[in-house]
């Protein structure tokens, strides 16, 4: 068992604890490798984070171990790092970096996942400030591989194409203003968004344009059969319901656009997730202008009028005049 | 090969027959496997068909099989439900619900078009954190005893042609294509994320 593997001397400190394990895990077998450095991880991000510094280059140093799952855990590791002190992004995004472009496929979608939520870290920690030339580097970097990212939406392979998707879903719903009629889960309510960027931000700039994203993330997908933008066009419009008028329009261009060469399953998939999240969008209360629209989709893919009404909003009662 | 072993959920309406005849051959083979329920209750076939037994999720295969014991062991042993509650009960305490379980998986495998769409439902529904893919198929099953011991097997291949390949997200929809052929059944498909 894992205790007999690691045998705990209770009158050590966790930084010898720490150095032990690090010990241990040079010599053993990648799956007891992964449990002793999730021990660690666990010991200098959670137990005693003034150890992580110290540990650091240790800990990254197995992003070159031959285990896809060892690389994959260090991505993980990075992203919990750089969560628990803003700082280390300056150290650890090259990193980072490297992993994106790793030859094994799902080295690079767990590095995609970790952009995805970096680049918010990123940002949050930059809006209030004056960037140093070293933190003005660690930008320029991250949007370079933000830009990585979006050419992977061509990508060959399905799964890389998938997370593409969603680091772009994420990204447009990152660089647009949040507004009252966002319907934005609890989760991502401390969410960074571009309306907490100042406009006269030193180096941030802020003309991004969401349009092209959004036109960026469709454009693909029609060409293959990956739905994972279906269900990213939703979110998009429940969280910036600006959008909503794109996205509608993208729904009735996929639709009308499915791929010839699809078995008839695959037009069912599809056309069950476009009913699913055509309904999403519909609830949501800016949906009234598209209502028409929405409606007409739905009936084409076999919705009963009567399931259609239940999920329409009621039009809004104008907002009561401050007194 | 996947870098970690695949986590598999099989998932039908009671998680008693469909989802449970899986859950056994799957472990049986090696599977990181767990089985669930999509149903607001767990149903099983009463003396006639308007009637049947009727529990909730916190009710133990063994509480089952012992109210069917008290109710009618003749009818329950012979129509089979009362060796079906006594193959659940080795495999685990009691049925669950799927809507109620917070663990991630990579596969999860339903055996019916309704429980498809609550499974996939109820993903959307969810906060997304980590933006982690899960791949929803559907294997329509008849709910006999029969074709729950077929449909297993055909899960189990399917599940184990998956864990074959090099990169699953890559090659999944070709499998699904070449599955559908060889077993003259349409699976649907879709993905979700945690």
């Amino acid at each position: 068992t894992e205790e007999e593997a690691t045998p705990v001397d209770i009158s050590m400190t966790t930084s010898e604890r720490v150095v032990d394990l690090l010990n241990q895990a040079a010599l053993i077998s990648t799956d007891e490798k992964l449990t002793v450095l999730k021990q660690v991880q666990e010991l200098i991000i959670n137990k005693d984070p003034s150890l992580l510094d110290n540990f650091l280059d240790e800990m990254i140093a197995f992003q070159t171990d031959k285990s896809i799952e060892i690389r994959k855990f260090v991505i993980g590791f990075i992203e919990e790092a750089c969560k628990r002190d803003n700082e280390l992004l300056l150290r650890l995004i090259a990193n980072l970096n490297m992993l994106l472009k790793d030859e094994g496929v799902n080295v690079v979608k767990k590095a995609i996942l970790t952009l995805t939520q970096l680049y918010k870290v990123t940002l949050q920690w930059f809006a209030p400030k004056r960037l140093s030339e070293r933190q003005e580097a660690c930008w320029d970097l991250v949007t370079q591989m933000k830009g990585d990212v979006l050419a992977l939406l061509d990508s060959e392979n399905d799964g890389v194409r998938t997370h593409a998707i969603k680091f772009t879903e994420s990204l447009i719903v990152t660089l647009s203003p949040r507004t009252p009629d966002s319907d934005i889960p609890k989760r991502q309510e401390s969410d960074i968004s571009l309306d907490k960027v100042p406009k006269d931000h030193s180096y941030i700039r802020y003309g991004w344009r969401w349009n092209k994203l959004l036109k960026f993330m469709i454009h693909p997908a029609i060409s293959s059969i990956n739905t994972t933008v279906l269900g990213s066009l939703a979110t998009v419009a429940r969280q910036r319901p600006m959008f909503m008028s794109e996205v509608v329009q993208a729904y009735e261009t996929l639709h009308a656009n499915l791929p010839p060469t699809l078995a008839k399953s695959q037009v069912s998939s599809v056309r069950k997730n476009l009913k699913l999240h055509l309904v999403s969008v519909l609830k949501h209360p800016c949906s009234l202008e598209f209502q028409g629209q929405i409606s007409t989709l739905l009936l084409d893919l076999g919705m009963p009028q009567s399931e259609i009404t239940r999920s329409t909003p009621a039009p809004r009662k104008p907002r009561k005049r401050p007194r | 090969m996947p870098s970690h072993p695949l986590r598999v959920a099989v998932v039908c309406s009671s998680n008693q027959n469909r989802s449970m005849e899986a859950h056994n051959i799957l472990s049986k083979r090696g599977f990181d496997v767990r089985s669930f329920g999509t149903g607001t209750h767990v149903k099983l076939p009463g003396p006639t068909p308007d009637k049947p037994n009727v529990y909730d999720f916190k009710t133990t295969y063994v509480q089952m099989y012992n109210d069917l014991v008290r109710k009618d062991k003749e009818l329950y042993t012979q129509n089979g439900i009362l060796h079906m509650l006594d193959r659940n009960k080795r495999i685990k305490s009691k049925p669950e619900r799927f809507q109620n379980c917070k663990d991630r998986f990579d596969l999860v495998v339903t055996c019916e078009e309704r429980v498809y769409d609550q499974v996939v439902e109820d993903l959307n529904s969810r906060e997304q954190e980590t933006l982690q893919p899960v791949h929803v198929i559907n294997v329509d099953i008849q709910d006999n005893h029969e074709e729950a011991t077929l449909g297993a097997f055909l899960i189990c291949e399917l599940c184990q042609c998956i864990e074959h390949t090099e990169d699953m997200e890559n090659e999944i929809e070709e499998l699904l294509q070449e599955f559908e052929e060889k077993s003259n059944r349409p699976f649907l498909h879709t993905v979700c994320f945690y």
